[in-house]
C-alpha cells in the first residue's frame, strides 16, 4: 500500500484486457446516451452492473466492492489528486475515478484497479456500442 | 442471531425535535444561531470535516420516513438483525455546547423524540438515553425521568468530553445510572466546543489520521473510570465504549497494571488490578474493526484481555466505516459471543432471547 504502488496505479494505461473473450454478448441497458460522467445501474443475470461513460468511452463494473462487498457503483465519480510532492495538490482524471459508496476506496473505472492497492481489482465487463445501443459481455 | 450495538437513527432536519423542546429553550432552537441552515442541530462543530461526508453514499433518505425504510432495506432485513440498539446521530453533539442548560434541553427533546417516534416503530429497536455530560445534575435528572422506560437499554454520552469520565464531576451521572440499573455508553463524537482536547499533542491536520487517533479519549476514560473507583463505588456498573476501536485496549491495560503495581498508594480505594476491573466492567463494540494484514494478529492480541467476552458487534449503519456482519470474519468460536451473547450479558434489559 506504499506510495510507489499508488503511483503505478495512477499511471497504468487503461489497457488492461477488456476483450470479450468467451463471455456471452447480452443486450444490456438500452441506448448509448449517457453523458460523460454519467452512469446507469442495471441488472443482468441477477448481477448488478454499473455502466459508466468516461469521457466518451463506455465501461462496466460489477456493483460489488472487492474490499467489503459494498455498493461500489453507487459511489461518487470524480477525479482525484495525483501522487505529488509534499503539500502539492494536483487534481486530475476527472470522471475517471469511482469511489465506493461504503468505505470510499478509489477505483479506476476503465480497469477496476484500486488506486491505493493495485493488487485489488473490481470486476470489469466489456461494453460495446452497436447501432446506438449498449451491449455488455458477461 | 445478531445484536447490533450501534445503529444510527437519523433525521432529515433537527426541527423534528421542536415539538419536544422545553418551552424555555424553544426560541433558542427556532431563532437562535446554528452551525448551518435551518434544520441544523445547535452544536459546536469539530475542526475536522470528513472530505466525502461521513455517511454512506448509497443511502439517500429524501424524507424522514425514508430513514427507517432504508434502514430496514440496507440493515435490519438484509442481515436479519435481531435487535438494533439505536444511538441517534447528531444529537450526541449537544455535549459540545457551553450552555449546559440548553444542552440538556436538547438531550431531553431527543429522548422524547426517540421514545415517541422511533422505538414504537419496530420491535427490534432498543434505545439509548442521551445525556449532556457537561450538566451532571441535569443528566442525572434525565436518567431518573426516563431511565425506567422498558425499551431504553443504556445511558449515552459522547466520548469527546470536558474531563475524563471517572472524574468526581460526573459522579452524579454514574449514581443515577446505577440507581435505575442502566449501563453507561460513550460513542465517538463531541470533538469540539468545550471538549477542546480530543487528540493528545494538539489538533491533527487530516481527517483520516484524526479518525484513527480518536481512540485517545477512550483510553483516558478507561484509565479514569478505573482509577477513580467508579467500579468500586458502583459494583454492578458496565461501561460500554462504542466506535473507538479495540486493539489499543490490551496495551493500555498492560501499562496501567504495571504502574498500579508500583504506585497503588495513589488510589488506595482500588482492590484489584486495572485489567481485572476492565474485564468485569468495560465492554467495547467492534466497529470500526482494525484490519491488520494478517487478520489473526488482531485476535491474538485480543485474546490477552479475553476479547471473546468483552467485545460486542456493531455495524455503525449508515456511516462510511460501516462493518458488514458477513464480512468482518470473527474467529469461529468467538462469533456467538460477539454477535449476541455478550450483549445479552451486558444489557440487562434486553429480553433474554431463547436460543
Amino acid at each position: 500500500m506504499g506510495n510507489s504502488d499508488g503511483r503505478k496505479a495512477m499511471t497504468r494505461a487503461a489497457s488492461a484486457s477488456r476483450k470479450p473473450g468467451r463471455r456471452r454478448k447480452q443486450y444490456a441497458c438500452g441506448p448509448a446516451n449517457l453523458q460523460p460522467g454519467e452512469r446507469r445501474l442495471i441488472e443482468v443475470d441477477g448481477k448488478q452492473v454499473g455502466i459508466f461513460n468516461v469521457n466518451g468511452e463506455y465501461y462496466a463494473l460489477h456493483n460489488r466492492c472487492p474490499h467489503m462487498g459494498g455498493n461500489l457503483c453507487a459511489g461518487p465519480v470524480s477525479g482525484t489528486t495525483l501522487p505529488a510532492g509534499p503539500y502539492q495538490f494536483v487534481y486530475a482524471r476527472d470522471n475517471e475515478i469511482l469511489r465506493c459508496a461504503w468505505h470510499g476506496w478509489e477505483f479506476e473505472i476503465a480497469t477496476g484497479i484500486c488506486l491505493v492497492d493495485p493488487s485489488i481489482r473490481a470486476r470489469t465487463y466489456a461494453v460495446e456500442v452497436e447501432n446506438g445501443n449498449l451491449y455488455l459481455y458477461i | 442471531m445478531i445484536i447490533d450495538c450501534d445503529v444510527h437513527n437519523d433525521w432529515s432536519s433537527a426541527d423534528v425535535l421542536l415539538p419536544y423542546m422545553d418551552p424555555n429553550f424553544r426560541d433558542y432552537f427556532q431563532r437562535g444561531e446554528k452551525p448551518g441552515p435551518q434544520g441544523a442541530l445547535p452544536h459546536a462543530h469539530r475542526p475536522w470535516l470528513h472530505p466525502e461526508d461521513f455517511r454512506r453514499h448509497d443511502i439517500k433518505p429524501e424524507s424522514d420516513d425514508d430513514h427507517y425504510k432504508l434502514m430496514r432495506q440496507h440493515l435490519l432485513d438484509k442481515y436479519d438483525i435481531t435487535i438494533a440498539i439505536l444511538t441517534g446521530e447528531e444529537a450526541l453533539e449537544c455535549s459540545t455546547l457551553a450552555n449546559p442548560h440548553y444542552a440538556s434541553a436538547i438531550a431531553r427533546a431527543f429522548n422524547d423524540w426517540l421514545i415517541h417516534e422511533w422505538l414504537p416503530r419496530d420491535p427490534r429497536f432498543k434505545g439509548s438515553l442521551l445525556v449532556a455530560p457537561q450538566d451532571p445534575q441535569g443528566a442525572a435528572a434525565e436518567i431518573r425521568r426516563l431511565g425506567d422506560h422498558k425499551d431504553i437499554v443504556q445511558v449515552l454520552m459522547s466520548h469527546g468530553s470536558y474531563r475524563p469520565y471517572g472524574d468526581p464531576f460526573y459522579h452524579p451521572i454514574w449514581e443515577a445510572a446505577a440507581e435505575v440499573g442502566l449501563p453507561i455508553a460513550i460513542h465517538l463524537g463531541g470533538q469540539g466546543g468545550i471538549n477542546y482536547q480530543p487528540i493528545g499533542g494538539g489538533p491533527t491536520t487530516f481527517y483520516w489520521t484524526t479518525h484513527a487517533l480518536l481512540c485517545q479519549p477512550a483510553m483516558s476514560h478507561v484509565a479514569s473510570t478505573i482509577a477513580h473507583g467508579v467500579f468500586e463505588k458502583w459494583p454492578k456498573m458496565k461501561f460500554i465504549i462504542i466506535e473507538c476501536g479495540i486493539a489499543w485496549l490490551p496495551a493500555i491495560l498492560w501499562r496501567l497494571d504495571a504502574n498500579y503495581k508500583a504506585l497503588r498508594k495513589e488510589t488506595p480505594w482500588l482492590k484489584r488490578l486495572p485489567s481485572e476491573y476492565a474485564r468485569d466492567h468495560i465492554r467495547l463494540t467492534t466497529q470500526p474493526l482494525e484490519q491488520p494484514a494478517r487478520k489473526e494478529d488482531l485476535w491474538h492480541v485480543l485474546e490477552a484481555i479475553d476479547g471473546r467476552h468483552v467485545l460486542m458487534y456493531a455495524s455503525d449503519y449508515p456511516h462510511w466505516d460501516f462493518d458488514d456482519p458477513t464480512q468482518i470474519r470473527l474467529p469461529r468460536e468467538w462469533q456467538e459471543d460477539i454477535f449476541y451473547k455478550n450483549a445479552l450479558q451486558t444489557y440487562d434489559r434486553l429480553p433474554k432471547l431463547a436460543e
